[in-house]
């Protein structure tokens, strides 16, 4: 099973994806993608239901979040009551740490976003800062990637032994589905995937030319 | 161009636009903002630029008219680009669109982007809400 | 910069409007403006079509004498341009005359590849002669911190 792990639509500030409209995208382009998880900027969306458009499209939509903290930006996926009411998803300064092990606390899943980035990926503040303890799975492949960010992504998380996943980090429609996640086991909600990610039994995909 | 001619995942018929200095030159005077960043590699570099940077507006208004062209007649009752990346003036571009819905009221959304050909970069990331002619 | 709670200015700013212009349309401006980014259509390029008007991002480019409130936090001066839209209510022609509004549309910080980063939206929403609204223009600008 393949899903694009980070997404954006209209809900985060520059989102310009209707999530029907990568629905529409995904079947028309006969895209090898499962379904996709929303990972809104610095908010969870706990109001949108998207299970006519699963049902319709026949995909799986998720829901998560993309936090930022002082080594970059961290995709939480699991997002509860209990992880809402320990962290201020606003925040642009979150200690790393702090988001780790509030995830893991509440039953929820923390993978580092795009790490190779500039500024707001973990291994760029490595050099400075350290290794920060509790990473487990980073995000080697990201459709925003510049030309040798993946790259860079690929080798570091081999040298630190993290496991690795893929999202497009799309925000406009036609970006969908360039880089996901296959998964051995199939995934059927929120819970499952945090299961599957806790396991490891994934590998990271892309499809950028 | 109808409603009925159109699909979801079409794309428009890519453009490689004018930006050569020249062009550059007249388009700030029109605009108002004829400032040496956009008209002067050496005086952009001075300010920490790769060298003389294509206005974004400009950027904006050759999508508009790629959309124009694809579709004549049309209205774009919205268009929104991001600026990510400045494009250097002279280096050549290329503007894509792809149209990602096909509304009930008859109009259509298209992603926008210009890319650099020379580093293959996204420089600009948009939107547009158009309505067709025919309508 | 430190000391300032965005999300405090951001309940205190977004929606006041602390600026009113009135611009007159340049025929030959808009004319040069859309010949110079590539346009075609008649309706922009010809000045004797019957629906000759103003191309697409035209309005993008007024600015008002100050960009921000008087008042207004200091974020610094290195700033980006983020990005523009416009959503357009009805054409804009040559040798009219415009009042236009000028507002905070947003405000926000977050992060990026070039650091902190503080987004200002300044809304421009421009008016005729008979008070219809014609287009709305958002300018997202970025201040780095």
């Amino acid at each position: 099973m393949i899903l694009d792990l980070h997404t954006h639509s209209i809900r985060s500030d520059d989102g310009r994806a209707k999530v029907d409209n990568y629905c529409q995208w995904i079947k028309r382009k006969d895209l090898p993608i499962d379904g996709f998880v929303l990972t809104e900027h610095r908010q969870f969306d706990g109001d949108s239901d998207y299970r006519a458009l699963e049902d319709q499209y026949g995909l799986l939509i998720l829901k998560a979040s993309e936090v930022e903290t002082d080594y970059g930006h961290v995709l939480v996926f699991g997002v509860n009551d209990d992880l809402l009411h320990a962290l201020d998803f606003g925040r642009i300064d979150h200690p790393i740490g702090d988001v780790l092990a509030a995830a893991k606390r509440c039953g929820a899943y923390a993978a580092p976003c795009h790490p190779a980035r500039k500024n707001v990926g973990l291994f760029s503040h490595y050099e400075r800062k350290g290794a920060v303890d509790g990473v487990e799975t980073v995000e080697v492949y990201n459709g925003g990637s510049i030309p040798g960010e993946d790259e860079l992504s690929v080798e570091h998380a081999a040298r630190y032994g993290y496991r690795t996943i893929g999202g497009s980090d799309s925000h406009i429609v036609s970006r969908i589905g360039l880089c996901a996640t296959e998964f051995t086991d199939p995934i059927e909600t929120i819970d499952g995937l945090v299961a599957a990610l806790q396991a490891g039994r994934h590998e990271a995909r892309t499809w950028r030319t | 161009m109808r409603i009925d001619e159109v699909e979801l995942g079409d794309e428009l018929p890519e453009e490689r636009p004018d930006v050569s200095l020249e062009t550059v030159r007249r388009f700030v005077k029109a605009a108002q903002m004829d400032f040496p960043r956009f008209t002067d590699h050496d005086a952009a570099r001075a300010e920490g630029l790769p060298g003389a940077v294509i206005p974004g507006i400009m950027s904006q208004g050759q999508l508009a008219a790629m959309i124009h062209r694809w579709a004549p007649g049309s209205s774009i009752l919205k268009i929104d680009t991001v600026f990510r990346t400045p494009m250097i003036v002279g280096t050549p571009v290329v503007c894509r669109g792809a149209v990602t819905g096909v509304n009930d009221d008859d109009t259509v959304e298209i992603d926008l982007t210009i890319l650099s050909e020379e580093s293959g970069a996204t420089g600009v990331l948009g939107t547009a809400h158009v309505r067709l002619a025919d309508s | 910069m430190a000391d300032v709670d965005i999300r405090a200015e951001r309940e205190r700013w977004v929606g006041t409007v602390f600026q009113e212009i009135e611009l007159t349309v340049d025929p030959d401006r808009m004319l040069e403006w859309a010949v110079t980014a590539g346009e075609t259509d008649p309706r922009f390029v010809d000045p004797t079509h019957p629906d000759f008007q103003a191309s697409t991002a035209f309005p993008t480019h007024v600015n008002a004498a100050r960009i921000l409130p008087d008042d207004f936090p200091d974020f610094g001066t290195r700033g980006i341009d983020g990005g523009k839209s416009v959503e357009w209510h009805r054409p804009m022609r040559a040798g009219q005359t415009l009042r236009a509004t000028v507002a905070i549309g947003d405000l926000y910080e977050k992060t990026g590849r070039s650091g902190t980063m503080v987004f200002i939206v300044n809304r421009m929403t421009f008016f005729d002669e008979q008070d219809r609204l014609v287009c709305i223009v958002d300018w997202r600008m970025i201040r780095s911190v």
